[in-house]
């Protein structure tokens, strides 16, 4: 909200600058968030939080200024003298709950004219456009300085002289001073003539009853409504305005009819005509809250000591009077503070007061609290922590996505990733659905970056997806994703790695650094990934995620410079993964007897898989053979085509004793023959 | 070997194999060439070895002693230069290979560089990390969220203009993606009962996207509820991670402001840290700039969650990590942390 310096300075008479009143402000709660100069006045401009709507004005702010400096606030006189004709308008309530107050005055004869000079101004420094309409002009005029909102009607177009305030109850319509037809919805509060709807209560105004340059006869509103109806509305027609605005935070039930005053007082200035006697519909009066709040509460909920007479000062310093009950008092807030209602409130109002800084700081005494790092977070740090070792950089993406996203990928229409969550005002339509996979993001990191000249680049995720499992709530898991994609160029240092093995070992070393034992890899069916170059990865005999290349069909789609891309992707699901880190290490002895090594190369079939073969190897009995490992693959030269070879090393080792050579020589002939058996291989010739 | 030489012979040829060896010695230019002369003089047929058989020859035991002490006397300097002449050329071999074998130290080394870790997760460790070292617990929440744990239940009905503040995503009228991490606070209450100090870290999302907002972001919500804590606790717990976080100087200034879910609420200033709080563009002339939400915990949410304003009193507070992430490191612009080009993500 704008404020006038100079307009605030008629209220209250403040002389120190401008930075100095922002400041106290400020500190009192009312945010300055901006000043600007506009002629020879400034600007403020003013962070009103929802809470405090008696600030919506220059009075208002005067008040905490006041407040703030300890010095009177002068109200203008808004009493209208002499003997007033009655008036000739009637207003009837027929919905006190909604509306608890409704005052109104005519003016007859009043020229609708220019509006003074210094009004335009102040309305312009204060961002209201000047219509150029005394009349209308003066409505928002006294709106912003007094913050209550009215309205004026041209007396001669209200049906039978009525004003009647009622619901709109099924189907009426009614065009607003904007021009727009508007339906409205039965429980919108509207006020009525003696026929028809003339305005939205609280929101705008009908076209037909608007003042125009032929007016003569105004009738000025001035009321209350109830804040939720006039917001329920004001959202409804999506119609937010000066008026509703006020409204739906709540406006002063007694301080209104002032307000009325000191715009029929302004319209007779500036455009003569005649005042009538106010007519006050008003069904039941406002009773000030009686607020108790206890001396002892308010100091220990603030840390302080302030003493009775102190916080009852403090109190009345910003309009709040009291009465002292020994251990507590009663606080009486006024009618332009609504908000203040409990207990709470008046440790809000005191504190305020007394100032935020002249509360000590204190360390907080407590318990010590056990499991304050869960073991969870404590595994998902480690697990991107090694996969950031592997050369991975974290990326961070919105957690949106769209359908096409999935059907780049060819994802089927039956599969789970096309259970989403959509979101119904998304900003982008690009953004519509809350993600199911990391991967679709994680293209357009690429994307991105292979675009800007990266030839090298190894991302990963880890955020959560959202899958809609028929529940009040989605299902959400953390998954880690990841890309991965190298450009074959010269490089000092030879790397003839695949990209999948890369990515493999990556996994790997994420397993090994976590002591996640039995991963395997078996063939995967995501249609997004190349056939032969892909694997479903297992966990437990479960699916706990994939890694492969995409496939090309999909690679077609990313229509990339590159001739044939090896673009490698994963995601695994990482409260799997969490949950088989074992919780305790346990110790195994060094062995105290030497190890043997044998050597065996077998050449086999090719479509037997390496993972088939170390199978058939661990499953030889034998309690001295310690450990298998591969140490070669080999295709081509020497080896007949649709064979390979594998070189597998054996340690053997007996835990009390140093194993004989015959005793080796025994085993692993042993061994030889049953993996040729069981493979259909033959011994590789040294 | 001729045994007929008389003992003055024999005793001078001693002088001609020491010379004669000790040109040898000065020619060898490897340790095999050495191993040659070695065998030329001490060898089974060396020259030196027939001259000790010759000792023997000689009958005058004058004559036989001084022919002794010489032989002997050979025999020591052959045997030592032997040794000494070993011992340079295998440091001369060592040199050698030194030389040869030299690698060009500059080139660059063969690495896999580490990846990097998100600017925004290296603050939010560095949060977290203050908290827990002052033992707060790390809790977490759904970001698709119902609109009772998102609103009604921190004191923000549905027709409350307060609503306003957070621009809304909504998956249905009673589903919303959170605004905020202050959900986690109430299920965290209807778990678990007092002593409670926590912190909630994560995404949350808001309907509105420009120059300085990004529809998805990141928060850090943080609740201490016991029997006696107040607004000074508030403060102490607060100044502390501020100090922690921007340097024991950081000035820090608590100001009224309002969250529907505390009372009192007050908004947290830095002392700005670009201009040392001279006033600048950052924090719009003031001198400073807002940094975390924060308040006494409003009683009516005890009540909702279902514990006893009467006994438990209690604060919270919040703030945006991309916001502590722009200042700390001085970043101008929020949505270089979603864009995820990888010349920026690298500088972490």
């Amino acid at each position: 909200m704008k404020v006038s310096f100079e307009w605030l300075k008629e209220f209250v008479d403040v002389r120190v600058s401008p930075t100095e009143v922002a400041d106290r402000l400020t500190m009192a709660g009312l945010e300055i968030e901006g000043m600007e100069p506009a002629g020879d006045d400034i600007v403020f401009e003013v962070n009103v939080t929802p809470n405090r709507p008696d600030c919506l004005s220059i009075l208002g702010v005067a008040r905490e200024v006041a407040a703030a400096f300890g010095m009177p606030l002068k109200v203008p006189d808004t009493g209208i003298q002499g003997d007033l004709p009655a008036s000739e308008v009637t207003v009837e309530i027929l919905d006190p709950a909604l509306c608890n107050r409704y005052t109104g005055r005519l003016i007859k004869g009043v020229i609708v004219g220019d509006t003074p000079e210094w009004m335009k101004k102040r309305l312009e420094i204060c961002g209201v456009r000047s219509l150029n309409n005394n009349i209308v002009d003066i409505t928002n005029y006294v709106l912003l300085e007094l913050g209550h909102p009215l309205h004026a009607f041209d007396t001669d177009k209200l049906f039978g002289s009525k004003i009647r305030v009622a619901r709109a109850g099924e189907g009426r319509k009614i065009t607003t001073l904007d021009g727009a037809d508007r339906e409205l919805s039965p429980d919108m509060l509207l006020i009525w003539d003696g026929k028809e709807p003339v305005a939205i209560a609280g929101v705008m105004g009908g076209e037909a009853s608007s003042v125009t340059s032929e007016t003569r006869n105004i009738f000025l509103e001035s009321a209350y409504f109830e804040p939720t109806s006039i917001r329920r509305t004001s959202k409804a027609l999506g119609l937010k305005t000066e008026s509703s605005y006020r409204f739906e935070r709540g406006t002063d039930v007694v301080f209104l009819e002032n307000a009325l005053n000191r715009a029929a007082l302004l319209m007779r200035e500036t455009g003569g005509g005649k005042i009538h006697e106010i007519v006050d519909a008003y069904p039941e009066r406002y009773v000030p809250p009686a607020v108790e709040a206890a001396y002892d509460k308010v100091n220990s909920l603030l840390g302080t000591s302030i003493t009775k007479e102190e916080m009852r000062a403090l109190l009345g310093r910003i309009g709040i009077s009291t009465e002292d009950r020994g251990e507590k008092l009663i606080a009486f807030p006024p009618s332009f503070r609504r908000d203040v209602r409990a207990y709470y409130d008046i440790v809000e109002e005191v504190a305020r007061t007394y100032g935020f800084g002249n509360i000590d700081a204190r360390n907080p005494k407590t318990e010590l609290s056990a499991g304050i790092l869960n073991r969870r977070e404590i595994n998902i740090g480690r697990i991107k922590e090694a996969v950031r070792r592997t050369g991975f950089t974290e990326v961070i993406n919105y957690s949106f996505m769209n359908g096409a996203d999935l059907d780049m990928l060819l994802i089927p229409h039956d599969n789970v990733r096309r259970r989403h969550v959509r979101v119904m005002n998304p900003l982008r339509q690009e953004d519509s659905l809350m993600r199911t996979t990391l991967v679709p993001s994680l293209l357009k990191n690429f994307l991105y970056n292979l675009s800007r000249g990266t030839r090298d680049i190894r991302f990963f995720e880890c955020a959560r997806v959202f899958i809609d499992d028929g529940g009040p709530l989605p299902l959400e898991e953390l998954m880690l994703g990841g890309i991965l994609f190298r450009e074959n160029l010269p490089c000092l240092w030879k790397e003839e790695t695949p990209s999948f093995f890369v990515v493999k070992g990556a996994l790997d070393s994420l397993c090994g650094e976590m002591k996640i034992k039995g991963f395997s890899y078996v063939p995967s069916d995501e249609v997004f990934l190349h056939r032969g170059k892909s694997a479903d990865v297992m966990l437990g005999g479960a699916k706990v995620g994939f890694i492969g290349e995409l496939t090309p069909g999909v690679v077609e789609k990313l229509d990339l410079k590159v001739p044939k891309p090896e673009i490698v992707v994963f995601e695994l699901n990482l409260e799997r993964l969490h949950a088989a880190v074992p919780e305790n290490l346990t110790y195994s002895p060094i062995p105290k007897y030497p190890a043997v090594e044998r050597d065996i190369a077998v050449i086999l079939d090719e479509s037997l898989s390496s993972a088939r073969v170390m199978e058939e190897l661990k499953g030889y009995r034998s309690e001295y053979i310690e450990r298998v490992e591969l140490f070669d693959h080999y295709k081509g030269k020497n080896i007949p085509q649709g064979r390979k070879s594998l070189g597998y090393r054996i340690t053997y080792r007996c835990p009390d004793r140093t194993l004989t050579d015959d005793e080796v020589e025994k085993i692993h002939t042993g061994l030889v023959a049953y993996i040729l058996g069981k493979t259909g291989g033959e011994l590789r010739g040294v | 070997m001729d045994e007929r030489l008389s003992p003055d012979q024999l005793l001078s040829s001693l002088s001609q194999i020491e010379t004669e060896f000790r040109s040898d010695v000065e020619g060898a230019a490897d340790l095999a060439g050495l191993q040659q002369i070695k065998t030329k003089y001490t060898g089974k047929k060396g020259l030196l070895t027939a001259r000790m058989k010759a000792l023997s020859s000689i009958t005058d035991p004058a004559q036989k002693k001084e022919f002794g002490r010489r032989l002997n006397e050979v025999k020591n300097i052959i045997e030592e230069t032997i040794k000494g002449k070993e011992l340079s050329l295998r440091e001369g071999e060592k040199e050698r290979r030194l030389l040869t074998e030299k690698i060009d130290v500059t080139l660059p080394g063969k690495t896999t560089p580490f990846g990097r870790q998100h600017p925004i997760n290296n603050i939010l460790a560095e949060i977290k990390e203050i908290f827990v070292s002052m033992g707060f617990g790390i809790e977490d929440g759904p970001e698709v969220e119902l609109d009772h744990y998102n609103f009604e239940a921190l004191n923000i009905p549905k027709d409350h203009p307060a609503r306003d503040m957070q621009d809304t995503f909504y998956v249905s009228d009673e589903v919303v993606l959170r605004t905020h991490t202050s959900p986690v606070q109430v299920r965290v209450m209807e778990k678990r009962q007092p002593p409670l100090k926590i912190i909630a870290p994560g995404k949350v999302y808001r309907c509105d996207a420009d120059v300085s907002h990004t529809a998805m972001f990141h928060q850090v919500e943080g609740l201490m509820v016991d029997t006696d804590i107040s607004f000074s606790d508030l403060k102490g717990v607060l100044e502390l991670f501020i100090h922690s976080f921007f340097g024991k100087e950081t000035p820090v200034r608590f100001r009224p402001s309002y969250f529907p879910f505390t009372e009192p609420s007050a908004e947290v200033d830095i002392g700005c840290v670009f201009c040392k709080g001279k006033g600048c563009r950052v924090c719009k002339t003031t001198g400073w700039l807002e940094v975390l939400g924060s308040g006494l915990v409003n009683p009516r949410v005890f009540e909702m969650a279902g514990y006893d304003p009467d006994k438990y009193s209690g604060f919270a507070f919040g703030m945006g990590v991309e916001r502590m992430t722009m200042l700390k490191y001085a970043i101008d612009d929020i949505r270089l942390f979603y864009e995820n080009d990888v010349r920026f993500l690298r500088q972490f």
